[in-house]
C-alpha cells in the first residue's frame, strides 16, 4: 500500500521530528545554561579559593617575619649585647663577644632558614663585631681581619635611624657580601634592629640574614603541590618564581617583571587595590594556562610604604578538568534526555498517527470491500469525532448503496417480466430460447416451443371488463405454470399470447402429451370472481431442430401452427407440418 | 550534508594558506639582532614596505647574550646587530663583523659632529676600516641636589668630599667605578696598570666609606635620594634617571664632570655571515633617518645620534666605553670592596 505508507511517513515523521526537535532543543538549552552557569561558579570558586590561599600564605609570611623580628629584638635586648660595647678591657670584651657568638650559634641551630646573625657597630664604618655564618652544615664564627665594614648597606644605615625595638626589613636581594657563608649569591632578606644603650646612644645593630629559599619552602609547605608561589618586589621584579632563572633579573642586568607575565598585577604595583585574580578566561589565552591570585603585602616599616607582591598560581587544567568533567556529564545528560525525547516523540506520534492509519485502512477496506471496520468511536477527542463522523458517513453510504441495488434489481425484473402475470416477458423468453437452442445443439436433445393464444379473449374483455380480463390472464398464467416442469419457461409475449419453452426433451412424441395435457386443462372452467368461466386456447407447437434451425424460424413455425389451430375454430392444438386432431 | 560546500571551503583554506606561506619563500629576509626598543614593530614594517623585504627581529638583554648569539654559527644567524663600543673590539678581533661601505649609509652625514669622526671613536675602526656606526648613547653624568650645592659640582671627586659623607649615591658596578677612580687618580680609565690597582682599590674603599650606599636599580636610587636627602648621585642610567628624579619631585641638576662622563655608545655592525650586505647597510641607514632616530628619544628616552641632547653642551667630554684591561680582576676586587672587607685583607701592603 504505497500511498498509505507515504502518508504515514508524512504525518508521523513530521510530527515526531517536530516533537523530537523540540525536546532536544529544550534539553540542550537547559543543559548548556546549566553548564555555563556551573562552569562560571566553579571558575569563580577556584579563583576565590586561590585568593584566599594567597592571603593565608601572606599572613603566614608576616607571622614568620614577625617571629624573626622577635628573635632579633631578643638578641638586641639581652645584656651581653650591650656589654660588648661597654667592656672595661679587651679580655672582657672578647669574653662577651664569645658568649654572644654562642647565643647566635644556638639560634642559627634552631632556625635552619637563618643564614647569618651579626652584631654590627655604629662606629668604624659599620664594622662587624660578632658574626656567625652558616656554611653548609657547619656554623662558623667570623673573626678579626675577616670582619667587614657595612655602614654603606641600607640595612645598617636605615636600622640606625630606628628607635629601640623597631624592626628594619631589607629589600629582598641577592647577597653578594663576601664571606664564608652559604648565603653568598643566594636570595636573601635581612631583619635588623638597633642596639641602644640605656642612655639612648645608638651602639650598633643586630642583623639576621634569612634564606629566601628557606622562607619560600616554609610558605609552600602547606600548599598543594600544584600551586606555584610567586613573590615580587614593589617594582615587580620577580624574587620567587617556579622557574628560578626568572628571579632577580635586575641582578643580572635584566628586568624580569611580574606585570609582564601577569598584566593585572600592574594595578597592585600602582596601588589601585590590595589583591587581584587573573581570571580563568584570561588564563586560557596566556600565562601558560595558569590562574593566579596576587596580594599586595606591606613589607618593612609603614612610613616608606614598601610592599611586596605575593602570588599563587594554579594550573588551569585543575579547574578546567572540573569544568570539562562537568561539560561531559552535562553532555551525557543532554544525550540521555534527547534520546528520551526521541523515544517519547516516536511514541506520541504513534499514538496520534495510529488511529489515523487505522482510519486510512478502514477507508481503504470500505472503498474496496464495502465493509465497515471497527473505528476508535469511543474516544473523546478529535480523532473520536472524526471516527464517528466517518462511521456515520459509511453507514449512510451503505444504506444508499443497498437502496440503489434494490431499485436496480426491481428495474431488472421489470425489463424481463410481465408486470401483470409475473411471467418472463418476450425479451427474457428469447434469451432463454437462444440459450436452450445452444445447449440443445451441444447435447443433441430436442426442445419445443408451444404458442398458446386464448380464444375470443377480446369478447371477455368487452363483456366483463378489463379487470376480469386481467384476472383471466393471471389465472391462465398460473394454470400454464402449474402444468409444466420447473425447468420449463412460461412467458407472456403480450395480450392473450403465451409461449412455453420445454427444454431437454428426449422424445419429441412427449410434446404431444404435454400439448394434450394443456388442452385438457383449458377444458375446465376457471373460477373468476366466484363464477365459472370457460376460456379456451389455440396451441401451436414447434420442435427444434425439426421445425426450425434457429429461434426465429422455430418461433415462426410454432406461431404458424398456432395460427392454423385458430383458423380451425380455436380450442385446438396443432403441430407444425402436422395437425394434431382436436378434441373438444 | 552536501559535499560541494565542504570541498569549496577546503579549497579556499588551502589557497589562503598557500598565499600566506608563499612570501616567506619569495621575499628576502633581513635578520636583525637588537636591544628592546631599537627596532619597534611599526618602524620595521615601514622598512619592509619600502624595500619589499621581510625583517626578522630578535632581541637581547645583555652583552653576554649578544656575544653568545653572534658567536654561534660564526655570525651566520644574523645580518646586522647592535653592540656598544666596549664590546665591538671583541667582534672585530674575532673577525665576526665586516667593514662597512659608508657610501651606502649616507645618513651618517646628519649625525652629531662628535659622532661623525669615526676614527676618533675607539673600538669601531681598525686599520682605517669602519666596522660600526653609532646609533644611540647614554652618558653617566652627575645628578646633584640644587639645595645642597650652591654651585654645581664640577668633578666626580665631589663623591669623595667628606662634606657629603653619607649623602652620596654611587653605583654598584666594578668596571665603571674602577674607571672613574683611575681617571680621578690621573690614570687611564680603561687601562689600569698593575702597580696602580691597589691604589685605585684603596680609593674606592675611601669612596665606600664616604657614600651612603651603592644602588643598583634606578627606582632604588630615587627612593634613597629622597629618603636620605642625598646630595650627589652618580647617574649610571643618565638622562633617564634624571627624568625619574624630577618626576618624583626632586629639585636636581645634571652635569657632565670636567674629567668627562663615561658613556655607553651603541653601534650597528654587520656580521660576517651577512646574506645581503647592501640590504643590511640600508637598514643602518634607515635607522639614522630623523623620523626613526627621533622615535628612539621620544619612546625610549635614549639619546639619538641625530639631535643633540639638551643636557650636553659641545664642550662636554664623553668618554666612550672601551674594553678594560682585566674585567675579571676588577670584579674580584670590587666584590671585596662592596662587601666591606678591610684593605689589609685583600690588598698587598
Amino acid at each position: 500500500m504505497k500511498f498509505s505508507d507515504h502518508i504515514k511517513l508524512g504525518i508521523g515523521f513530521k510530527f515526531g521530528s517536530l516533537l523530537a526537535a523540540f525536546g532536544i532543543l529544550a534539553t540542550s538549552l537547559t543543559g548548556y545554561y546549566f553548564y555555563s552557569s556551573s562552569r562560571n561558579m566553579l571558575a569563580s570558586a577556584a579563583e576565590r579559593d586561590l585568593l584566599t590561599s594567597t592571603q593565608v600564605v601572606g599572613r603566614n609570611m608576616k607571622l614568620i617575619i614577625d617571629m624573626i623580628a622577635e628573635d632579633s629584638q631578643l638578641l638586641a635586648a639581652i645584656p651581653v649585647t650591650s656589654n660588648v660595647f661597654n667592656s672595661p678591657d679587651e679580655l672582657t670584651a672578647e669574653r662577651d663577644k664569645k658568649v654572644l657568638a654562642d647565643t647566635f650559634t644556638a639560634m642559627l641551630t634552631a632556625h635552619p632558614e637563618y643564614f647569618q646573625i651579626r652584631l654590627i657597630s655604629t662606629s668604624q664604618h659599620g664594622l662587624e663585631l660578632v658574626r656567625v655564618d652558616r656554611n653548609g652544615k657547619t656554623l662558623t664564627r667570623v673573626l678579626d681581619a675577616n670582619l667587614q665594614e657595612k655602614a654603606h648597606y641600607p640595612y645598617v644605615f636605615d636600622t640606625l635611624r630606628l628607635a629601640r625595638g623597631d624592626i628594619y626589613l631589607s629589600d629582598i636581594t641577592i647577597n653578594h657580601e663576601k664571606g664564608a657563608h652559604s648565603g653568598l649569591n643566594k636570595p636573601t632578606v635581612t631583619v635588623s634592629t638597633p642596639v641602644i644603650s640605656s642612655n639612648g646612644k645608638k651602639l650598633g645593630l643586630i642583623v639576621i640574614n634569612i634564606d629566601l629559599n628557606g622562607l619560600s619552602r616554609l610558605l609552600k609547605s602547606n600548599l598543594p603541590s600544584t600551586y606555584q608561589l610567586y613573590l615580587s618586589n614593589q617594582w615587580g621584579d620577580f624574587l620567587i618564581h617556579p622557574d628560578a632563572t626568572q628571579t632577580f633579573g635586575f641582578d643580572k642586568g635584566k628586568r624580569i617583571l611580574i606585570q609582564d607575565s601577569f598584566r593585572p598585577v600592574l594595578s597592585l604595583i600602582h596601588g589601585k587595590g590590595m589583591n587581584v585574580v587573573t581570571n580563568v578566561d584570561e588564563g586560557r589565552q596566556k600565562q601558560d594556562g595558569q590562574v593566579a591570585a596576587f596580594v599586595r603585602l606591606p613589607f618593612g616599616d609603614t612610613i616608606e610604604k614598601r610592599f611586596v607582591i605575593l602570588g599563587l598560581s594554579q594550573p588551569l587544567d585543575n579547574i578546567t578538568r572540573e569544568t570539562t568533567r562537568l561539560g561531559w556529564d552535562t553532555f551525557q545528560i543532554i544525550l540521555a534526555f534527547s534520546g528520551l525525547a526521541l523515544i517519547l516523540s516516536m511514541l506520541v506520534s504513534r499514538i496520534v498517527t495510529g488511529p489515523l492509519n487505522a482510519m486510512v485502512s478502514a477507508i481503504n477496506r470500505f472503498s474496496k470491500e464495502h465493509v465497515i471496520s471497527t473505528l476508535p468511536l469511543t474516544r473523546n477527542d478529535e480523532l473520536g469525532l472524526l471516527s464517528r463522523s466517518f462511521h456515520d458517513m459509511q453507514t449512510q453510504i451503505m444504506a444508499h448503496l443497498s437502496e440503489l441495488n434494490e431499485n436496480r434489481k426491481a428495474l431488472d425484473h421489470l425489463t424481463r417480466h410481465d408486470t401483470l402475470t409475473g411471467l418472463p416477458n418476450r425479451r427474457m423468453f428469447f434469451d432463454r430460447l437462444e440459450h436452450a437452442i445452444a445447449s440443445s445443439r451441444r447435447s443433441g436433445k430436442h426442445l419445443a416451443v408451444l404458442f398458446v393464444d386464448l380464444d375470443r379473449f377480446k369478447e371477455i374483455n368487452d363483456t366483463f371488463g378489463h379487470a376480469v380480463g386481467d384476472k383471466v390472464l393471471t389465472n391462465v398464467a398460473i394454470l400454464l405454470k402449474s402444468s409444466v416442469r420447473e425447468v420449463d419457461t412460461v412467458a407472456r409475449l403480450g395480450g392473450d399470447e403465451f409461449v412455453i419453452l420445454i427444454d431437454m426433451i428426449d422424445d419429441p412424441q412427449h410434446v404431444t402429451t404435454i400439448v394434450q395435457k394443456l388442452h385438457n386443462l383449458f377444458q375446465r372452467a376457471l373460477q373468476i370472481d366466484g363464477r365459472d368461466m370457460h376460456v379456451y386456447a389455440s396451441i401451436g407447437a414447434g420442435i427444434f431442430p425439426r421445425d426450425g434451425k434457429d429461434a426465429n424460424e422455430l418461433m415462426q413455425n410454432a406461431d404458424q401452427s398456432m395460427y392454423n389451430s385458430k383458423k380451425d375454430g380455436g380450442n385446438t392444438s396443432s403441430f407444425h407440418a402436422f395437425r394434431s386432431e382436436e378434441t373438444s | 550534508m552536501p559535499m560541494f560546500p565542504i570541498i569549496c571551503r577546503l579549497f579556499a583554506t588551502l589557497s589562503v594558506s598557500l598565499a600566506l606561506s608563499l612570501p616567506a619563500y619569495a621575499v628576502e629576509t633581513l635578520r636583525v639582532l637588537a636591544w628592546p626598543g631599537y627596532a619597534d614593530n611599526d618602524l620595521v614594517k615601514n622598512f619592509e614596505k619600502r624595500f619589499d623585504v621581510h625583517v626578522e627581529v630578535s632581541f637581547v638583554s645583555s652583552d653576554d647574550m649578544l656575544r653568545e648569539k653572534i658567536s654561534a654559527n660564526q655570525g651566520g644567524d644574523f645580518d646586522v646587530f647592535a653592540a656598544n663600543t666596549a664590546e665591538m673590539q671583541h667582534y672585530i678581533s674575532q673577525k665576526l663583523v665586516v667593514p662597512l661601505q659608508l657610501s651606502n649609509i649616507p645618513n651618517t652625514a646628519h649625525q652629531l659632529p662628535r659622532l661623525r669622526n669615526l676614527q676618533a671613536i675607539p673600538g669601531i675602526t681598525r686599520h682605517g676600516q669602519v666596522f660600526a656606526i653609532p646609533y644611540t648613547y647614554s652618558e653617566m653624568g652627575l645628578i646633584y641636589d640644587r639645595k645642597q650645592f650652591r654651585k654645581p659640582p664640577t668633578s666626580m671627586a665631589a663623591m669623595w668630599d667628606p662634606r657629603y659623607k653619607g649623602l652620596v649615591l654611587a653605583f654598584d658596578t666594578s668596571s665603571h667605578n674602577f674607571s672613574i677612580a683611575s681617571l680621578l687618580l690621573g690614570g687611564s680609565p680603561f687601562q689600569i696598570e698593575d702597580k696602580q690597582f691597589s691604589k685605585v682599590a684603596e680609593h674606592l674603599i675611601a669612596l665606600r666609606r664616604n657614600v651612603l650606599t651603592f644602588y643598583t636599580l634606578p627606582e632604588e636610587s630615587v627612593r634613597l635620594f629622597r629618603k636620605h636627602s642625598v646630595a650627589l648621585l652618580f647617574a649610571n642610567y643618565g638622562s633617564q634617571q634624571l627624568k625619574q628624579l624630577r618626576d618624583a619631585g626632586a629639585d636636581v641638576g645634571y652635569v657632565i664632570p670636567r674629567e668627562g662622563a663615561l658613556a655607553r655608545l651603541d653601534c650597528w655592525a654587520i656580521t660576517r655571515g651577512v646574506k645581503n650586505q647592501r640590504l643590511a647597510e640600508s637598514w643602518i641607514n634607515y635607522t639614522l633617518e630623523p623620523s626613526v632616530s627621533e622615535e628612539l628619544t621620544r619612546r625610549q628616552g635614549l639619546a639619538s645620534t641625530i639631535e643633540a641632547s639638551p643636557l650636553i653642551v659641545k664642550s662636554d667630554k664623553l668618554i666612550w666605553l672601551r674594553p678594560v684591561e682585566n674585567a675579571q680582576r676588577r670584579a674580584v676586587l670590587w666584590s671585596h670592596i662592596i662587601s666591606g672587607d678591610l684593605p689589609e685583607k685583600f690588598l698587598a701592603p
